[in-house]
């Protein structure tokens, strides 16, 4: 159904003049006498509904059935006529609910037997209704500010539904008049106004209502057209229940709804479908529970053509077996939609026990009945969030049987997926909903919020645990866990920071690291190499972050300053001189690699790595080896961080160095170098700067 | 979709075609060969396709059933023998049985009829069926448009200027237009010969490509290979009739999590060996018992969802919703979906316990609210005796008895029936002469304080005939 087809718009036009309040001759016995009381007592006279009480509650029945299938955006406004007319809502969706109509219709109350029926005429609601149709819904105007260039695509059409006591054909004849007239003086009024719409198609569809023995003043007259803007149908009803048969066939062939019938539904105890149904075991003849939803459910049936249609064009209501309940349900993978339902007859006890069932959240599988054969099953009964949808299921062959197995794809071989990881990643990355009326500081969408964290989640994830090392650590978790927020607090920075000088206390006593030695032969690299491939790791990965804020970046700060060389490792580094030198350029290389901002590289690098470290080992043994042209200024690396630098509070590692060197500075005499320098630094052989007029402080200052 | 093949095996496919070289070859032989050539080209690129083969002249028979095993279809190309004349309606006929019989109506199906522009002479010919199509009983409708969507295509073994000299071309145009349109009539360009009849069957080569994307996941992504081709769709609602297409970036949000769909003209085949966010994102997704969502293109969506069948094989599934904001209406639109680290405590609980889906209507459905409904007198019957039920019990039923009351007030007052108010007051004065000496004397109190207000509201006055205005019970203290 288009968007802005005549069923977007509905307006209920019931007439309320004095002769509406005439009986419909149709009369309910209420007081049903227990044989055990019936003695002596004299039964309540039967009650009979007015006119008016046959058209209201029937439409609003129809709005019953339309709210529950079309809880949005198929619309109807209800317009009550008497000597004026009454507009009990309007378009506003928030108006949109039987509740708010039935208020309003208690506020009108039955015909007035004392107006004049001079001055009662349903026109005056006909005409207000073809006002109301010119008036824009919320849909409307979200479509056309929503297509600003293509405006006009957004139509107005709609449909009247008249419920009154007409007198002849004549009569009829001249409400149409009185409709086109009216839709013409709109349309011009309409095209000078903002909130109006001009009418592009109107479908009248008046029922005229009259009760049981009279004649049938009105005669029925199919659809015809009136004008290019009005067309017209007549049906004569008899007030009762056959005009709320009549509302029920209007209401499906208005809104492309069609019937099923569930059939064989177990009303036993046991099965707790119908917990009281056996003190009335009597009363219940028929189990049968008549559900209404969109045609498009039984589309399967219809283009078969295995079932009939009948005369008002309407098909025969399609029934289905109730299948025991299962609670696997694999059958969803073959759902192909899911329509909403309600049911016809909805406070029957079959259907509300039926109802009951399902919204306490159980399913019903629904089986086609077959004559021979075995069972087909086609549907499903579910609900969701308080609605119940009936679920079509594939009930032929699948073109997606035995599909081939993802292990036989790309990837399919490699078996150390971060399966676990990734499970975590999927749980922290979870969606909800999120208010529509609420806003976001940033102004984005909630979704691309949720893609924006994914996004951040992802800048540096391995796939496998032998691609990395970092996140087979436990020690690096705190970290890992917070790096990725958006924004970091003070705190949030202090457990990064303690992350990191907790590795640096494991790097200084040597503890081993969980480095994958696959693909490697021997037993992988040494010690040192390997902290220095997961120091190199982290580096990457919180650089892909450190962007984002300035704490993000005093993280990745903190990372830089630590993993020079501590000072313990500072004796062995003497001995091993040579070895130093080496590990200076591989870390150049390192940097170098760092620096490039796809992560994926990270696995080339090890092997870079791998393979300097082979390639040093012999030159580590040469005697030739040439000297390194930048050295490290040994001070630096081990002193305190100049204060300025850390933007941070105190760390517990710098109050702890900084009393011990106070402490020991106590116990000897100044270092003259030390006392006489300038932000801790000496400038050496300062003669030679004389004699070669060259800044040799200059050169070997750190870069870092 | 599924494939049938439909050859036509009647006489005129025997005719020989004059080619300069030394061997004679019949139309058949390069229908055949074109055949072949297709069926290789799906074997290797689109081998997931089910694939059946059907002969015809003046009856149909079906060679192969369905299959995804090219080289059956291909043997049975081989064995093709010759019968009598064409007659295109009664193989068509077979095609929506043997279509309908396996997939249901639902399923799109592409149809490949090869025959050779002679399409048969008098009654069964495609001219006489066209002809006679309004003329005809519901028992025996002309089988198009089939009942499944179809994408049809005509592969003729003759060239475009021999099909001009009859009405053929005009006729199988027509047959198209009944099949619903989508398609095509091919015919061969220049003279016949294998080459040009390989070439004629090339261009339907399009229709069994591999469909490639790339799903994104945050910065991971990995190429992907959609099978069966997710076709494009109009959604007819007038205002924005643009057909949607699969956006070849897929886009995944976020687990119960965002792919994204791209184009990528050529995908390279990674090795096995090297890790895929497919398998890695399959396996989490399985382990958890997740799905993620996927974005499609503009406001459509779909999910991933790892699939296992019987035989432990177990591969990534990708199901399309509807194109729309709000595909599925418990998850609420999909655009306002966020992350659940926004949330002030994990809405899905910290052990799983939880979850803020489905997400419910604000106005529950009518099933769901106890609605009043009279349309039938049992309806009616059934609140009236709820109601004198309660009465009986009084005081021990006083709430359920008020409750009752006061639904049957709501709905009488709406509908206008006022005469009901009046009815039932009547029964309860009636219930409160007859309670026996036994009756607590609040029962009395209460049926005549509930007789005289529906009497009240049944007048019309103001003060009591308020719809949300409800009856309460009377203090009354007879605990001392």
């Amino acid at each position: 159904m288009r968007m802005f087809s005549v069923a977007h718009k509905t307006v209920f036009v019931v007439d309320h003049c004095p002769y509406m309040a005439e009986s419909s001759r149709q009369q309910v016995e209420c007081d049903v006498l227990t044989k055990s009381r019936a003695q002596g007592v004299i039964p309540l006279a039967p009650v009979s509904k007015s006119l008016w009480t046959c058209a209201v509650e029937c439409s609003m029945e129809y709005c019953r059935i339309l709210y529950d299938i079309y809880p949005r955006d198929k619309l109807i406004n209800y317009i009550v006529s008497d000597s004026e007319f009454h507009i009990l809502n309007s378009w506003m969706r928030e108006d949109q609910s039987t509740h708010e109509l039935m208020s309003a219709l208690a506020a009108v109350g039955p015909p007035n037997h004392r107006e004049d029926p001079e001055s009662c005429s349903v026109v005056h609601g006909l005409s207000a209704a073809v006002e109301s149709l010119s008036k824009i819904t919320e849909l409307q105007h979200e479509q056309r500010t929503a297509l600003m260039d293509t405006a006009e695509r957004v139509a107005n059409r709609g449909r009247i539904i008249c419920l009154t006591n007409a007198k002849s054909d004549t009569h009829v004849r001249m409400l149409e008049d009185c409709i086109q007239e009216t839709i013409l003086e709109q349309n011009k009024l309409a095209a000078g106004s903002d909130r109006l719409m001009a009418i592009q198609q109107c479908e009248l569809v008046l029922v005229h209502i009259y009760p049981q023995g009279d004649d049938m003043l009105v005669s029925d007259r199919p659809k015809k057209e009136i004008s290019p803007l009005l067309t017209s149908e007549v049906h004569s009803v008899r007030a009762g229940r056959h005009l709320a048969t009549k509302l029920n066939i209007l209401v499906q062939q208005h809104f492309d709804l069609a019937s099923t019938t569930i059939t064989n539904i177990p009303m036993k105890p046991t099965l707790n479908v119908c917990e009281q149904e056996e003190q009335h075991a009597n009363t219940s003849a028929n189990y049968d529970v008549e559900l209404l939803h969109h045609r498009d459910a039984h589309l399967e049936f219809f283009k078969s053509g295995e079932f009939t249609t009948r005369e008002n064009g309407l098909k025969e209501t399609i029934t289905l077996k109730w299948c025991t309940p299962r609670t696997n349900n694999i059958e969803l993978h073959y759902c192909t939609g899911a329509y909403r339902i309600s049911p016809t007859d909805v406070n029957s006890r079959p259907s509300s026990c039926l109802t009951n069932f399902l919204l306490n959240g159980r399913s019903v599988l629904l089986e086609q009945p077959r004559k021979s054969g075995s069972k087909v099953i086609s549907h499903m009964l579910s609900s969701h969030g308080g609605e119940i949808f009936l679920h079509v299921l594939n009930s032929n062959r699948s073109i997606l049987e035995d599909p081939p197995s993802i292990s036989e794809g790309c990837g399919g071989r490699v078996t150390d997926y971060r399966i676990a990881d990734f499970g975590e990643f999927m749980r922290e990355n979870r969606l909800t909903p999120v208010s529509e009326s609420s806003h976001h500081p940033s102004g984005r969408l909630p979704v691309e919020r949720a893609k924006a964290q994914i996004d951040r989640h992802t800048r540096y994830w391995p796939m496998i645990i032998s691609q990395t090392t970092i996140f087979n650590m436990q020690a690096v978790v705190p970290l890992a866990n917070l790096i990725i927020k958006e924004a970091l607090t003070e705190e949030d920075v202090l457990t990064c920071q303690k992350t990191v000088y907790n590795l640096v206390d494991m790097e200084r006593k040597n503890d081993p690291l969980p480095i994958s030695t696959a693909g490697s032969r021997g037993k992988g690299p040494k010690r040192d190499e390997q902290y220095r491939i997961m120091w190199n790791e982290l580096e990457t990965f919180v650089k892909t972050l450190a962007v984002a804020t300035d704490r993000h970046q005093r993280v990745l700060d903190c990372i830089i300053a630590c993993r020079s060389k501590p000072p313990e490792e500072e004796e062995r580094k003497k001995r091993g001189r040579k070895r130093e030198d080496r590990e200076d350029r591989t870390e150049k290389n390192g940097n170098k690699e760092v620096e490039d901002k796809s992560w994926q590289d990270s696995e080339r690098l090890k092997v870079l790595l791998d393979k300097e470290d082979q390639e040093s080992e012999v030159i580590k043994d040469s005697p030739d080896s040439p000297e390194p042209l930048n050295k490290k200024p040994r001070l630096t690396t081990e002193e305190v961080q100049p204060p300025e630098r850390a933007k941070g509070p105190v760390s517990l590692l710098t109050m702890w160095t900084n009393r011990i060197t106070t402490a020991n500075s106590r116990k000897h005499q100044e270092f003259v170098g030390r006392a006489s320098s300038v932000n801790n630094k000496f400038e050496l052989y300062q003669n030679l700067k004389d004699e070669n007029g060259m800044d040799v402080h200059e050169n070997g200052k750190t870069t870092r | 979709m599924p494939t049938v093949v439909v050859m036509d095996v009647s006489l005129s496919m025997t005719r020989p075609v004059c080619l300069d070289g030394s061997e004679e070859f019949q139309r058949k032989n390069l229908a055949v060969h074109g055949l072949n050539m297709l069926f290789e080209h799906m074997a290797s690129n689109y081998r997931l396709e089910f694939t059946a083969l059907m002969a015809f002249s003046s009856l149909w028979e079906l060679l192969v059933p369905f299959t995804r095993d090219y080289n059956a279809l291909q043997e049975a190309l081989s064995t093709l023998e010759d019968y009598d004349k064409t007659c295109v309606e009664s193989a068509l006929q077979g095609v929506s049985n043997v279509v309908q019989q396996e997939w249901g109506s639902a399923c799109p199906c592409q149809v490949v009829l090869v025959t050779d522009g002679s399409l048969g002479i008098g009654k069964g010919s495609l001219r006489h069926s066209l002809q006679t199509l309004k003329h005809r009983g519901d028992d025996k409708k002309f089988p198009l448009p089939f009942p499944f969507p179809t994408k049809m295509f005509i592969m003729c073994v003759a060239n475009a200027e021999e099909l001009q000299t009859t009405d053929a071309m005009d006729n199988l145009e027509e047959l198209l237009f009944l099949s619903g349109g989508d398609g095509q009539i091919l015919t061969v360009d220049g003279p016949l010969c294998m080459k040009s009849v390989q070439a004629m069957f090339g261009l339907i080569d399009v229709a069994y490509s591999p469909f490639h994307a790339v799903l994104h996941c945050g910065n991971l992504s990995s190429d992907v290979q959609v099978f069966p081709r997710p076709e494009a769709v109009v959604v007819d609602d007038e205002v924005d009739p643009i057909p949607r297409t699969v956006n070849t970036d897929v886009d995944d949000v976020g687990g119960g999590a965002t792919e994204e769909l791209e184009e990528e003209p050529s995908a390279s085949q990674a090795a096995g060996k090297s890790p895929n966010i497919c398998v890695l994102l399959h396996g989490s997704l399985r382990v958890e018992g997740m799905v993620a969502l996927v974005e499609l293109g503009l406001e459509w969506y779909g999910m991933l969802h790892s699939q296992a069948d019987s035989k432990k094989k177990s591969n990534m599934m990708m199901s399309l919703f509807e194109p729309g904001p709000d595909p599925l209406p418990w998850l609420g639109k999909i655009t306002h979906l966020g992350p659940i680290s926004e949330a002030a405590e994990n809405p899905y609980g910290e052990d799983d316990s939880k979850s803020p889906f489905p997400v419910t209507p604000q106005v529950k459905r009518s099933y769901a609210q106890n609605v009043t409904v009279w349309i039938k007198a049992s309806g009616l019957q059934t609140d009236v005796q709820k109601i004198l039920r309660n009465a009986r019990k009084l005081p021990d039923k006083t709430q359920t008895f008020y409750k009752e009351l006061n639904r049957l007030r709501k709905a009488a007052l709406a509908f206008g029936f006022w005469e009901l108010l009046k009815g039932v007051a009547d029964l309860l004065e009636r219930e409160c002469t007859m309670l026996p000496d036994s009756a607590h004397p609040d029962a009395a109190f209460q049926l005549s304080h509930a007789a005289q207000q529906l009497k009240r509201a049944s007048a019309g006055d103001p003060q009591y005939a308020g719809f949300d205005h409800n009856i309460v019970p009377i203090p009354t203290d007879f605990s001392s």
